[in-house]
């Protein structure tokens, strides 16, 4: 700054100009985030989901259809991995400027709603611009939570036990529908011994096994208000895990911790690894193995506690455009060309409609269609369990501290305790 | 070596402050007649007026928010509510909190030393005069300039990941330990490392205090018959004494704020957000999570000041023990 001489009158006008133009700037960028409404009638709508570069290619064409024949739609998009989207989704329905449709899943549900983001569907169900028929398997009820319509299901999945088949064989094994974890330790230690590879990937973490364990057993992983399981569940859940993981039933967690993104099953550390079905899709192209499914072991011989989990579209709660988007996703739930693109990327489609377009022809996809049909003609499958507000963040505390106890970083009465210590906290936010 | 006296290069006083600072310049001294001044103080903060503006709204305005969300509930949707201390009791209560705690000590206090001492010995070798100087302190620098940046996390990450080149030379030697950023042991081993990488930025700053040691004072040494480890003893360490609490003032601070690294390092390997059994699970990681993911602003907003108030007492810590080591020469700089 000059020292001495007088400061003009224009100099300071021209500070004020400067200053006043870096405000304006700013003013301009945050007006530029609002308006999707313009003149001639198009709208805008913001479509958000989590997934790879694969699926974001296929959403893409899917979305180039719906804009063809809704010329006065414009479909803007955005995709993260999982754990990513839901930061950043939940840091937009915060700021009250959410997607106006996105893909959702059953976790959420409740968590979205108690916070007043998700939109009732059944308006527009009502005023026809959202068809809730022509589901498969009592799937137009997987969305439907308390009373409201909070999510529409794209396509079924369902927990299962993908097996490296070449392993398998040469252990000996064949599971059939029915067999018992009894069956399944045995198969797990004649895998170790035969083939030299850990029977199973660990399957401690995985929330949704467990729940069909629970289910088996007349439980569940949650209720509608809380977890469905005592300390001592848990306890002999995690006590045979830690036993397994020492002798060498379940793949090193260190290893498996260290191969990732890699998975355990498809990086060869396992011979099977309790996941849902679409995974083989993603091992087959991960892995140099032939991968297939197997049945869920049982309590009884009977029950596996299985039901089908889907993906779904949902709506949000402030959306200026609800018929416009209530169209959008009763396009991609029913409209035949939408399944010959997506295929069974987001699970085998949920509309007979869309079912009937996309048959599968390679045998890793036609096996995923195989396995849940036997799941319908077996009549194993059962009603959903219900998940409280804060169940997403149960089921990542139950994987992470069951990590944590595979990796001998926890013993079985700590892990338990931090679990509960964890989920009380979650489900009473 | 040359008797030469070098004199310290004004761009190398200049480089000893790699921060900018972000205090407000004083205001210009009142000369001339009172109107005068009065409109070169005008002048003064309409110029300064985008950053008071910013400062305002993004800093001490959020601050003051965070300050009142510490003591409430809050998950970012519903109104916050008062709950007084119950967020810094959950905290001190919560044994994945005290992990964290646990895990950022042991990254600032085995982490610090080793950069700066390895800051110092590369300075000292760079404070003597070769050929190339100039290229090899800009070599040794510019990891520090990238070093902190996301992209640099992520090519570290597959630097020290399964089947990279760390695991691959170290089975070349029998090791077989896999990936580091993999092992819940090792992982905060990969972050050391890159913090050490960065040691650039405190290298600069005690070669300038090593250019404004007096020639004297060795050659006085020499004459005496002192060898070189006595003349570092005695003469180099206490000389750029002041230079090294700086040093060792700042990069405390920084390593406490760890974040980025540690959550893109340690990301994606399973069930926690940083690393494998949330083995680079820093506080401010730790923070993040229950933040971001476990939507609990308050709490994290609690352990935001927490950190503050630590890092400050650390400070005032290391303020406090300067008395007994740092030299300041007659007359103060």
């Amino acid at each position: 700054m000059q020292q001495g001489k007088g400061v003009e009158r224009r100099t300071v006008l021209k500070a004020a100009g400067a200053s006043l133009a870096v405000t304006g700037l700013g003013a301009t960028a945050t007006a530029c985030g609002g308006g999707s409404g313009s003149g001639d009638g198009t709208v805008t709508i913001r479509y958000a989901w989590w997934g790879a570069e694969d699926r974001a290619q296929r959403i893409n064409k899917t979305i180039d259809l719906f804009e063809k024949k809704h010329p006065k739609i414009k479909v803007k998009t955005d995709f993260q991995p999982y754990t990513d989207f839901w930061k950043k989704f939940n840091t937009q329905a915060s700021g009250g400027n959410p997607p106006d449709v996105f893909q959702n899943a059953v976790g959420f549900l409740r968590k979205y709603d108690a916070k007043n983001v998700l939109l009732d569907l059944h308006e527009q169900v009502k005023a026809g611009n959202l068809r809730m028929e022509g589901f498969r398997a009592g799937l137009e009820k997987f969305g439907e939570i308390d009373g409201k319509l909070l999510g529409v299901p794209v396509g079924s999945n369902s927990m299962a036990l993908v097996i490296d088949k070449p392993v398998y064989a040469r252990a000996g094994i064949t599971p059939e529908m029915g067999w018992t974890w009894d069956d399944f330790d045995e198969a797990m230690a004649r895998v170790r011994d035969r083939t030299g590879r850990a029977g199973d990937s660990g399957m401690y973490g995985v929330m949704y096994l467990y729940d069909l364990y629970l289910r088996q057993n007349g439980k569940a992983f949650f209720t509608e208000g809380g977890l469905g399981f005592t300390e001592a569940d848990l306890t002999r859940w995690w006590t045979k895990a830690e036993k397994g993981v020492r002798s060498g039933l379940f793949a090193d967690p260190k290893k498996v911790a260290q191969i990732k993104p890699k998975s355990a099953l498809s990086a060869e550390l396992a011979g099977s690894e309790f996941t849902w079905d679409n995974f083989t899709v993603r091992y087959t192209s991960e892995g140099k193995s032939e991968y297939g499914l197997a049945p869920i072991p049982t309590t009884d011989g009977k029950r596996t506690g299985q039901y089908l989990g889907s993906l779904m579209l949902s709506a949000s709660r402030r959306t200026r455009h609800p018929v416009e988007v209530a169209q959008f996703i009763d396009f991609m739930v029913h409209d035949p060309a939408v399944a010959t693109i997506m295929g069974y990327d987001r699970g085998v489609p949920a509309t007979t409609a869309q079912y009937e377009a996309y048959r599968p022809t390679d045998p890793v996809n036609k096996a995923i269609a195989a396995y849940e049909e036997t799941l319908v003609t077996a009549d194993v499958l059962e009603p959903i369990t219900p998940h409280p507000n804060g169940a997403d963040i149960c089921e990542a505390a139950f994987l992470r501290i069951g990590e944590e106890l595979g990796l001998g970083k926890r013993s079985v009465s700590d892990a338990v305790e931090q679990f509960f210590n964890e989920s009380k906290t979650a489900l009473s936010s | 070596m040359g008797t030469a006296v070098t004199h310290a290069p004004a761009t190398e006083a200049r480089a000893k402050d790699p921060e900018p600072r972000h205090g407000p310049d004083t205001p210009p001294r009142p000369a001339g007649p009172q109107r005068r001044g009065r409109r070169e103080n005008l002048a003064g903060y309409l110029f300064m007026s985008p950053w008071i503006a910013g400062f305002l709204l993004l800093t001490a305005g959020p601050m003051a928010a965070s300050l009142y969300f510490a003591f409430t509930d809050y998950n970012l949707f519903d109104a916050p509510r008062w709950i007084g201390l119950d967020n810094f009791s959950e905290m001190f209560g919560d044994p994945r909190w005290r992990h964290s705690v646990r895990v950022t000590l042991w990254y600032v206090v085995v982490g610090t030393p080793i950069k700066l001492l390895v800051a110092l010995g590369v300075a000292l070798l760079l404070a003597q005069k070769r050929r190339g100087q100039a290229f090899y302190r800009a070599a040794f620098y510019a990891p520090s300039l990238i070093g902190a940046s996301v992209s640099v996390a992520i090519v570290w990450k597959a630097i020290f990941s399964d089947d990279a080149i760390v695991d691959r030379t170290q089975k070349v030697f029998g090791i077989d330990a896999g990936g580091w950023t993999g092992d819940p042991d090792l992982i905060i081993y990969s972050l050391v490392a890159l913090t050490v990488w960065q040691f650039g930025a405190p290298m600069v700053i005690f070669l300038a205090g090593l250019k404004q040691v007096p020639r004297e004072l060795y050659e006085a040494a020499d004459v005496d018959g002192a060898g070189k480890l006595r003349q570092f003893w005695n003469i180099t360490l206490p000389m750029i004494s002041p230079v090294l609490f700086f040093n060792v003032l700042l990069e405390t601070i920084h390593s406490f704020q760890i974040f980025s690294s540690a959550y893109i390092v340690g990301g994606g390997a399973g069930g926690s957000a940083c690393g494998p059994a949330d083995g680079s699970m820093v506080y401010t990681c730790y923070l993040y999570v229950q933040g971001f993911e476990n939507s609990r602003m308050g709490l994290a907003s609690a352990m935001a000041w927490m950190l503050l108030v630590a890092v400050a007492l650390v400070t005032a810590v290391l303020f406090w023990s300067q008395k007994r080591w740092v030299h300041y020469e007659e007359g103060g700089r």
